[in-house]
């Protein structure tokens, strides 16, 4: 029985398909990107003290509200001809919203990875030392003992970036070739489009493959932490 | 001499340390015995070459530890190991918690080929692991989450991790102040035959009777001071200080910092 006739445009599934891997690419990326910036300085941050530490963490914890149409506007006028990465001609492609994507998750990653990494005791790092460790021993056991709360900043990251609408808009264009095969056209902003054409159904059709994503997303999230309850509470 | 502090002072939180000069000789228990709060924690931090000391030296066979490389340093730091108040292991089997200290000592190539077999098996335990969990009579455990132990059996094995790397010296930080009789007296006496082997003991503790049991040698600190030194039966029978006396006589147990105040009236 069909539920719903679905109406698709030219390229057919292939085009639904397109955009799921448009914006897996884009947004897994992203947050390989940010992981990447993240972790260091979670590390850096955790571990030492300094002036100014508590403002630098507020606002990290502030950048996780960023409106993302503002990224969106400010990472076009950096990447458009005029602005000062031009040069690179980046702007309306699948690395500009990886770009925006990489602001907006940062401080999602950031934030939860360091208060992971602040929850592992002193004494954990003191016993890497003592046994012999190098600094970068250190590091990794506080990033081993942070797994955890790692892999949720990790996927919460993640979640963040792939439903995201608002600045990858801005800097991809939407942009479909004429073979019906997406370049900058993601779930997201696919969706957008459908609703405004008129073809609910299929719009129904991303928004639930959309919906499928994140949900596996964060049972994976959810299923991690009680791992890691699990193993802490004893 | 094999690890000596000369004439240093050193200013960490609350505790204090000055003029602090102390050897350890090879292969003996030296007890650096004393109230709380008197810096017999900074005194093994030091040692451990967590930090530099304030002034003074801190030198391993006549070489000043702040004054080498870091690799230099790092080379002396891993003839030593440590064991603190709380076991510090980490969330992982008692195996690996034990191996860490050899695992870190390996090149980076084996290392990598290590953590990937550690991941799909278990990689085969090394001897020396499997000779330390023995000491402490924990080998049938080797398999568990470290996190799962009872506190006796987590200390017991953050003793057997700093065996395992093969110290020359190991340094102890009240490793029985949370722990039953029971796991003491196992601590202590795996503490004994680590010293029979030649290793090098440095214990700090408040209690008296444990100093007895296991020290070849006690310093007596105060207030940041080595006040006085020898062997237990002399420090403890017949001690010269003032305030060796006292404490040996139980009335310094607490912390000597902490002054009854006179303007509270007394319940």
């Amino acid at each position: 029985m069909v539920l719903l006739q679905v109406q698709l445009p030219d390229g057919g599934w292939t085009y639904v398909l397109s955009i799921v891997v448009v914006s897996l690419k884009v947004s897994l990326t992203a947050v390989g990107l940010s992981t990447l910036l993240s972790l260091p300085v979670a590390l850096l941050i955790g571990f030492t003290d300094f002036p100014g530490k508590r403002l630098l963490t507020a606002v990290i914890n502030t950048g996780m509200g960023f409106p993302s149409v503002v990224v969106g506007l400010v990472v076009l006028m950096l990447l458009s001809n005029s602005g000062p990465l031009g040069t690179f001609d980046l702007a309306f492609t699948p690395q500009a919203m990886m770009a925006s994507q990489f602001v907006l998750a940062t401080p999602v990653v950031m934030s939860i990875s360091l208060s992971s990494v602040e929850e592992v005791s002193r004494s954990i790092r003191d016993a890497a030392y003592v046994l012999g460790g190098t600094r970068v021993d250190v590091g990794l056991v506080v990033i081993k003992e942070a797994r955890y709360g790692i892999v949720t900043a990790i996927l919460a990251g993640f979640g963040r970036a792939i439903s995201e609408v608002g600045s990858i808009l801005i800097v991809g264009g939407n942009i479909v070739f004429s073979d019906g095969q997406s370049y900058t056209r993601t779930l997201t902003t696919a969706i957008t489009v459908e609703a405004r054409q008129g073809r609910y159904e299929l719009g129904l059709v991303l928004g639930v493959v959309l919906l499928a994503l994140v949900l596996v997303v964060n049972s994976l999230g959810s299923w991690i932490r009680s791992k890691g309850r699990g193993t802490r509470a004893s | 001499m094999r690890l000596t502090a000369t004439d240093v002072s050193k200013s960490f939180d609350d505790a204090v340390l000055e003029d602090v000069s102390l050897g350890v000789e090879p292969g003996q228990v030296l007890t650096i015995v004393g109230p709380s709060g008197t810096g017999k924690t900074t005194l093994l931090r030091l040692f451990a070459a967590f930090q530099p000391p304030d002034s003074g030296t801190i030198a391993w066979n006549g070489s000043d530890l702040w004054s080498l490389s870091e690799a230099e340093r790092l080379r002396v730091r891993r003839k030593m190991s440590m064991v603190f108040q709380e076991p510090s292991l980490f969330n992982a089997p008692v195996r690996r918690n034990v191996a860490y200290g050899i695992r870190v000592r390996k090149p980076w190539s084996e290392r990598l080929r290590l953590g990937v077999g550690g991941l799909v098996g278990n990689e085969p335990l090394a001897e020396s692991v499997q000779t330390a969990l023995e000491s402490v009579g924990l080998a049938h455990k080797a398999g568990q989450n470290a996190l799962t132990l009872s506190g006796g059996e987590a200390q017991r094995v953050a003793f057997a991790r700093a065996l395992a790397v093969d110290p020359e010296i190991v340094l102890l930080d009240e490793p029985t102040s949370n722990l039953d009789p029971r796991n003491t007296a196992v601590l202590e006496d795996a503490i004994r035959r680590a010293s029979d082997r030649g290793v090098t003991c440095v214990l700090a503790t408040h209690d008296m009777n444990q100093a007895e049991r296991v020290s070849d040698h006690v310093a007596f600190i105060f207030d940041g001071e080595v006040v006085e030194t020898g062997p237990p039966a002399q420090v403890f029978e017949r001690p010269t200080d003032r305030r060796t006396k006292r404490f040996v006589e139980g009335e310094l147990l607490v912390d000597s910092a902490v002054e009854p105040d006179p303007t509270e009236p007394s319940s």
